[in-house]
Parts: C-alpha cells; structure tokens; sequence
C-alpha cells in the first residue's frame, strides 16, 4: 500500500467531516437552532412564499443600503 | 340555542349574540368587532391563508386599545429598551402576548416584514420574544406596536440585556466549540488506533509520518479554538496570579501539543495529540454540563412591569382623564374601578372597599380600606369605585421599588466558593512545581536537556485533569437528575454544594407552612338547613372565606346543586346577601349579623362565618389556613440534620406563633415587610450563615432573591419561581428535606471523587517522575480515572428518600 492511497483517504474523508461541520457550525451561528419549534415548523411548512418573504426582506434591506449611498452622495461637498 | 365558533378566533359563542355577515355564498360570524377588523384586514392584504394553518386553534379575542402608544415614542422609553445601530437602525426586544401556535407566529412575521421600514423581524414561538430592527426614518416604534396590535396581539418590550441573553449566548458558544472538539477527538481517535496497534507490530516511518500529520491537523483546531475557554481562564488567573484548573489545563495541553509537534518534526518518540484532544474535550464537556444547567434568568420581572397599567384615571375638576403613570405628581387624584391594579401609593380620600393586598403581605383575606386608609401600589382593588390621592410619584411607589430591590438583590447575590476551584487551584500550582523540579532534577541526572523536556511533560499529561474536572458536573448532574424526580427541580448544578453548606433555613408562613387560603376546619349547627342554598350563596363571591365554604361543602356533598338566587347583594369585607322565593339569606361575619338583627356572640382564635336564613342563624363555620401535611416531621427532621429553622411573615404575631407552635419552630419574625424580610436575611448572612429562604409570594421574592438558596413552591407567583434557585414542584415540607438530603449527598460524593482523582495522582505522578510513562499507560489511565469519577457519581442514584 503506498502512502499517497491513505493520504487520499485521510485528507478527503476528513475534509468532507469538516464540510459537514462548518455547516453545522453556521446554522449554530446564525440561530437556526435556536427555536426547536420554527426549526420543526420551517421543515413543515416550507413553500415557495417563505423564500418570496426572504428574498422581499433581502431587497430591502439592499433598498435601504442603496438610499443610504445616495443621500451621502448628495451631501458630499466637493472640495474646492 | 347553538354554539358557533368565531371566524376569527375560534372561541365558541351562542350565536344570538355574534355578528353576523354575508361574504358571497358564506355567512361569516364574529364574536366581536376587533375579530372582524382583523380579519378583513387579513383578507385584503392577502393574508388569509393563516387561518388554513391556523386549524382549530383558538385564539384569544382581538380587543384594540390603541391609547397608550404615544409612550413607545417618548425619549425615556427609547433610552431604556432601544439599541442603536452603528448604520442608524434600531433594534428593539418584545415580548409578543397572545401566540397560541406557529401560524400565530407565522402572521406576525409576515405583517412586520411587510411593513415599510422594517428591516429585521424573527419571533421565536417557544418564549414569545420578538427581536424587531426598523428605520427611524421611514417608521416609528409607536407604529409597529401598533400594527401588532391590529392583527389582535399584544407587545410589550423587554430588556434583553438580562442574564437568560447572555446564558444562551455562553450555551451557544460553548456548543459550538464542543461539536468541534468532539468532531477532533472522533477522528483522532481511530487514527490513534492505527498509531498504537503500528506501536506493538512496527510501522514503517513514513506510515507513521502521514498519520502524525493527520493528527496534527485535526488537533489544532481543537486546541485553539475549543480550548481557547482555557487559555481565556488561565490568562485571566495569571492576571490574578491564581493557578486554577484552567491553567492547568491550558499548560499540559499546549505543551503536550508542542513536545508532539517536536516529536512529529524530528521523527523521535511519539506523539501525544490525542491526549490533547482527549484532555480538551473531556474537561470541556464538563464545563459544558454546568453551563447546561444554569439558571434561566429573570423574564418575569418584566412581564410584572409589562402588565401592570401604564395609565391611571385623574380626576381633574369635574374632568376625568387618562393620564401616563410618568406623568402622575404627587397630590393628584385617582380613581380606581373595581379590579384595576394600583400602580402609585396613595391615600383613599373617597369611598370605601376591599383590597387584594397578597402580594404584598401573602396574606389572601381583603383588607377593608376607608378614607384616610393608605393604599399600596401591587395591591388590587377588589368591588367598588375609590378615589384617592397620589402620595408618591410613579417610580418611588412600592410596586417599582420592590422590582428595583429585586434586580439589585439578584446581581448582588452572594455568592459561596466551589470547593472544586479551591481543590484544583492547589492542585495546579503542586502539578507545574513537581513538573518543574522533574525536569531540573532530570537535566542534572542524565545532562540530556531533551529526555528532562520529555520526561516533565508527562508529568503535566499524566497528572490527567480529566477526573479533577468531570469530579464536580458529573456528581452534580446525577443529584439533580435524581432530585428532579422527586419534583425538586434545581435551576443550577452549584446550588446543590451550596444548599449542602447551609445551616439556615427561614420559612415563609403563608402559602409555605400552610396551605395559603382558609379551609373550614369546624361546623357548628344550630338547626337543620339545605345545604344547596348555602352552596349558592357562597359561589356568588370570590372571596376566600367563601371558596374554603364552597370547597367544603363540595367535598362533603358531591351531588349538591347551586339554586338560582335573587337580589344577590355583596358586602364589602363583611357578607352576602340574596333571596330565594321568599326566604332571605344572609351569610357573612358576625358584625354583619348584628347589623341585621341577628345575635351570635363567640369568641374564637379562627375566622368565623355564619350563615342566617329569615333572621334565624342556622349554622357556624370556623374557618382557619390549615398547616400543610407532614410539616411538622419535615421540619423536625431538618432540625435533626443541625440546621437552624426560623420562620418568616408578614402577618400578625398571634396567627405566626400559632402556626410555629403546631409545626415546631422556636424562632418566629412577624409583621415583616417585603425588605424586612430581605433585611433579616441579608443581617443572617453578615453573620457567616449560609442561608436557605422558602417562598411563595411577591411579598417574598426580594428575600428569596436577597438568599444564598431560594425555594419556591410550585404553585408561587412567577416571580418568586423566577427569582429561586431551587422549585418545589409537589409542594410538600418533606421536599425540603429531601433537597437538604439529596444536596448533601452530592456534595459528598464531590468529595469523594475529588479525594479519587488525587489518589489516582498520588500515584501516577511518581510513575510519571521516575519517567515510567508510555503512550499506553498515558491513554488507560486517562480513561480508568474519568470512568472511575462517573461511576462513583451514579452511587447517588441508590439514595433512599424517605417519604418518597
């Protein structure tokens, strides 16, 4: 057996933990756990007008984002 | 007639009295104006798909009061509950009243996302908290709240900066790190598999070259990420220059991890990551189990706050206007209805009536107020219409300044030192002396500064903190879980060692060594009477006295049936009064019968009730609040174990050594106040008495909170099972003992596994010294201590309890 075979096989099969785990880790982060019952709920629940609601939420806040830039680029005295 | 449900909320009415309306083919019912509103306002916003998730629930009725909003937008408020964001979002915490069940949930998320304005809204459906971030420019507070309130739910804010925010904050950080040691700790483990069976058959170098590189790989991560909590805890003891178990901890790991990449690097000896990560991830799990448990903090202080009304009724000449209780100054008058919860102290300068004062005093029975009779805020107006004058602003009133009390007392409580941190604070020290002086004494002996290195670090490896710290979270985990099922529920892992060093216990009266309501103990009859008329004239009031009456003749005649009266007239403080055909019924105390003409003259130590029918007096009932069942064992029982009991109340001297007397305490307090109670403790702890406080009431919580141990029976006030460390669920005295029992013997067997985890030092360590130590001998001992902790913990299960 050479040592490149259990290189291939340690490296890949722990870099596909780790995938499993960094995903774990950012639904910890980003509060996916946080609320057994939504948890549950979102699975039961899950349609295409939750993803309309989020995306709508997204665009809001980029809305706002942009308007902001915007009334600073109107304020902006250029120096002279 | 038939009942139909609401369209709205579900809840079932007769359907004379609902309104009715046609939508197309269908007839749509409503119970009341505020269920239609919502709904149409769902409908046209295309909404109505909540009421397919809503299913059968019901919901309570959409009633809009819209009056108190301008308050969300006054600059106090804002200060108080409004975080600002650096980009100039705000970001507020609510408490949302009224979810019943995920499509609740799902329709207030909906209607805020909506919402121009609102950036950010997440409701969690456990707790009911809302976390709201929105632009002051496009929308204000007043009008969120507002749109809330409009779909028929309630929101009131809440300070997120309590301790159950940070609680979970630790929980989610510490569970972070643990998935990522114990993902480490798995892969290292079957490598170090390969490691060892290559140390007993030989491996080629290079074989072992990869598998050591693998393992350091894995390794790091744990180490500096899940370890960091030890790193942070032994800099912070470095700073203080104390060594304790972190320190540690971080020194034998890291140099276990440095000696091994040195090994790793020079192809010589072996490797020792998976005793870092072992080490890690052990001790972390540990750390983790006392986080687990901590107390979930205080939200119901600020659902007392949330409930109590923002506005008072002022009399202004001839006007009557709502007024915000911020605005309310001292001399202003007040009217009061009957039911409306007093918010500012005062004094009754008009009218007459009873007061529900028990959450002040513990005491149930109304207190009869006249003009010229103070009124305390926390107290409830009872039957009738009272006018009285401010003596006090808003926020000195008690009701605040009890609530204030309680948030000081709860962060200043004191706290008493685990024996564990003392333990391995000597430890740790000893460990890194004897690690030092093996390595000067190895240097010397064979001059090879690299066997010295090798040698002293094993010392620190070896000297496993695995067992010192698994030694407390696991012994207390098994008290808990065993307390639990006798329905003691302990909030936190500490307070078992804590309630195991008490030797004092002070008792509430009212609710704690008694029942908390009066229950007929005697009947005296002076002619025969139909008992159903009585059963009547009693389930007209809602006062005490007349429930025990209800309760008892309901326990005596199970198949009595209440006959329809007339002219039911309610007494403030002294009686009843109806009729029925033609007899008149009178039922009340013994002035009430005098000022109707009818003559009874007795004395007794107990609450008399008497019943007339005609003017003839027909029966006698001596009323008193019953000592709860197997009080005076429970207590003697405590006593026997050298603990001292003192007794704690509000009411009067006369009833409070009664009461001591029959259960058979010495030492009695009477007619303490909500800080005269606290004052007592907080005097008690001065002394050096580690002390444990039992409660029930609003009147006890700033004691409780004020304690080293606070118990709350089961059916207490929210506030005082908030603020409590320790809930007695069944409610019984003999749980107390049981708690006493059970937390001492966890504390004894933290004891012993401490005394088992040195003892296994004692001896590895000089195998360690004299340079003994193998890999092998390292990972079995390892385990065979931790096992060794664990099982000797599970030896609390075999407590016998025994009244259980």
């Amino acid at each position: 057996m050479s040592g490149n075979i259990i290189i291939l096989m340690l490296g890949i099969s722990t870099f596909l933990g780790a995938a499993g785990l960094a995903a774990l880790l950012w639904g910890v982060k980003t509060g996916q756990f946080d609320d057994h019952s939504k948890f549950i709920d979102a699975a039961r629940f899950d349609n295409e007008e939750d993803l309309r609601d989020a995306a709508m939420m997204e665009e809001k806040k980029k809305a706002r984002e942009k308007k902001r830039k915007e009334e600073k680029k109107k304020h902006y005295m250029p120096v002279d | 007639m038939a009942q139909i449900s609401c369209t709205h909320c579900n809840l079932k009415f007769d359907e004379s009295v609902m309104i009715t309306e046609q939508e197309g083919d269908k007839t749509l019912y409503f119970c009341c104006k505020g269920c239609q509103g919502v709904y149409h306002l769902l409908e046209s916003e295309g909404l109505d798909t909540f009421y397919d998730k809503l299913g059968d629930t019901e919901l309570q009725p959409a009633v809009q009061t819209n009056d108190d909003l301008e308050k969300f937008d006054l600059e106090g408020f804002k200060n108080k509950y409004i975080k600002e964001h650096d980009d100039g979002l705000y970001e507020i915490n609510l408490i949302i009243e009224g979810i019943h069940c995920s499509a609740c949930v799902w329709l207030n998320e909906k209607v805020l996302h909506k919402t121009d304005g609102v950036i950010e809204a997440t409701i969690n459906y456990t707790n009911n908290k809302a976390k709201v971030v929105w632009d002051p420019e496009e929308i204000k507070l007043s009008k969120i709240i507002e749109t809330i309130r409009s779909i028929g739910y309630n929101a009131y804010p809440y300070d997120p900066a309590l301790q159950e925010e940070r609680a979970n904050k630790t929980k989610k950080e510490y569970y972070s790190r643990i998935l990522v040691a114990v993902f480490g700790a798995m892969n290292i483990m079957w490598i170090a598999i390969a490691q060892y069976t290559g140390y007993f058959t030989g491996m080629q170098q290079r074989f072992k070259d990869i598998l050591n590189v693998a393992e350091f790989i894995l390794a790091t991560p744990v180490l500096f990420y899940s370890g960091w909590v030890f790193f942070r805890g032994a800099y912070y003891g470095f700073k203080n220059r104390i060594a304790n178990m972190d320190t540690l901890v971080a020194s034998g790991a890291l140099l276990a991890y440095l000696y091994s990449i040195y090994a790793m690097v020079s192809q010589s000896g072996e490797v020792y990551f998976d005793s870092v990560v072992m080490i890690i991830t052990f001790v972390l799990v540990g750390k983790y189990l006392e986080v687990l448990s901590k107390k979930q903090a205080v939200d119901t202080l600020d659902s007392i706050m949330g409930s109590t009304p923002t506005e008072v009724t002022l009399i202004q000449g001839q006007e009557k206007t709502l007024v915000s209780i911020e605005n309310v100054h001292r001399g202003d008058l007040i009217e009061l209805k009957p039911g409306e919860k007093v918010v500012i102290d005062g004094i009754v300068v008009y009218g007459e009536g009873s007061f529900d004062e028990s959450a002040l005093t513990g005491e149930s029975e109304a207190v009869l107020k006249r003009k010229g009779d103070p009124v305390l805020s926390g107290s409830v107006c009872l039957d009738s219409v009272i006018r009285y004058e401010a003596t006090k602003e808003a926020s000195d009133s008690l009701l605040h300044s009890i609530v204030s009390l309680l948030e000081e007392s709860i962060t200043k409580k004191p706290r008493i030192e685990q024996l564990a941190d003392r333990v391995s604070g000597y430890f740790s020290t000893i460990i890194l002396l004897i690690a030092l002086l093996t390595f000067a004494g190895w240097y010397l002996y064979s001059g090879s500064f690299e066997t010295a290195l090798i040698v002293g670090i094993s010392v620190i490896v070896i000297a496993c903190p695995c067992a010192l710290g698994l030694a407390t979270p696991m012994a207390t985990l098994v008290g808990i879980s065993v307390a639990a099922k006798r329905n003691i529920l302990f909030k936190e892992a500490g307070f078992l060692e804590t309630m195991a060093k008490s030797d004092l216990l002070a008792l509430d009266k009212t609710g704690t060594i008694t029942e908390g309501k009066p229950s007929v103990i005697q009947e005296t009859q002076y002619s025969p009477y139909d008992a159903s008329l009585l059963l009547a004239l009693v389930s007209t009031s809602t006062h005490p006295v007349a429930k025990g009456i209800y309760h008892y003749l309901q326990d005596k005649e199970e198949s009595l049936q209440p006959v329809t009266l007339e002219e039911i007239k309610s007494i403030q403080a002294k009686g009843i009064q109806a009729s029925y055909l033609d007899k008149q019924l009178f039922g009340g105390n013994a002035l009430f019968m005098e000022e109707n003409g009818i003559v009874c003259a007795h004395e007794s130590d107990h609450t008399l009730f008497y019943f007339a029918i005609d003017g003839v007096l027909v029966t006698r009932f001596e009323l008193s609040d019953t000592i709860r069942e197997g009080a005076k064992e429970a207590i003697a029982a405590i006593k026997s174990m050298g603990i001292r009991v003192v007794m704690l109340t509000g009411d009067h001297e006369k009833s409070a050594h009664h009461v001591a007397k029959a259960v058979g305490i010495d030492e009695v307090h009477a007619r303490l106040l909500p800080q005269g109670k606290a004052a007592f403790v907080q005097t008690q702890q001065a002394k050096g008495h580690i002390t444990v406080m039992v409660g029930d009431g609003i009147n006890d919580a700033i004691a409780l909170a004020q304690s080293n141990i606070a118990i709350a029976m089961g059916n207490g006030t929210d506030v005082a099972i908030s603020v409590s460390d320790v809930v007695l669920m069944d409610e019984k005295p003999q749980s107390i003992h049981d708690a006493y029992r059970i937390s001492r013997r966890t504390y004894l067997a933290v004891k012993e596994n401490l005394a088992l985890s040195l003892l296994y030092n004692a001896i590895a360590i000089p195998l360690a010294v004299s340079g003994y130590v193998t890999p092998l001998v390292a990972a079995l001992s390892m385990s065979l201590s931790s096992l060794i902790v664990v099982g000797n913990s599970m030896r609390i299960k075999r407590i016998r309890l025994t009244h259980s």
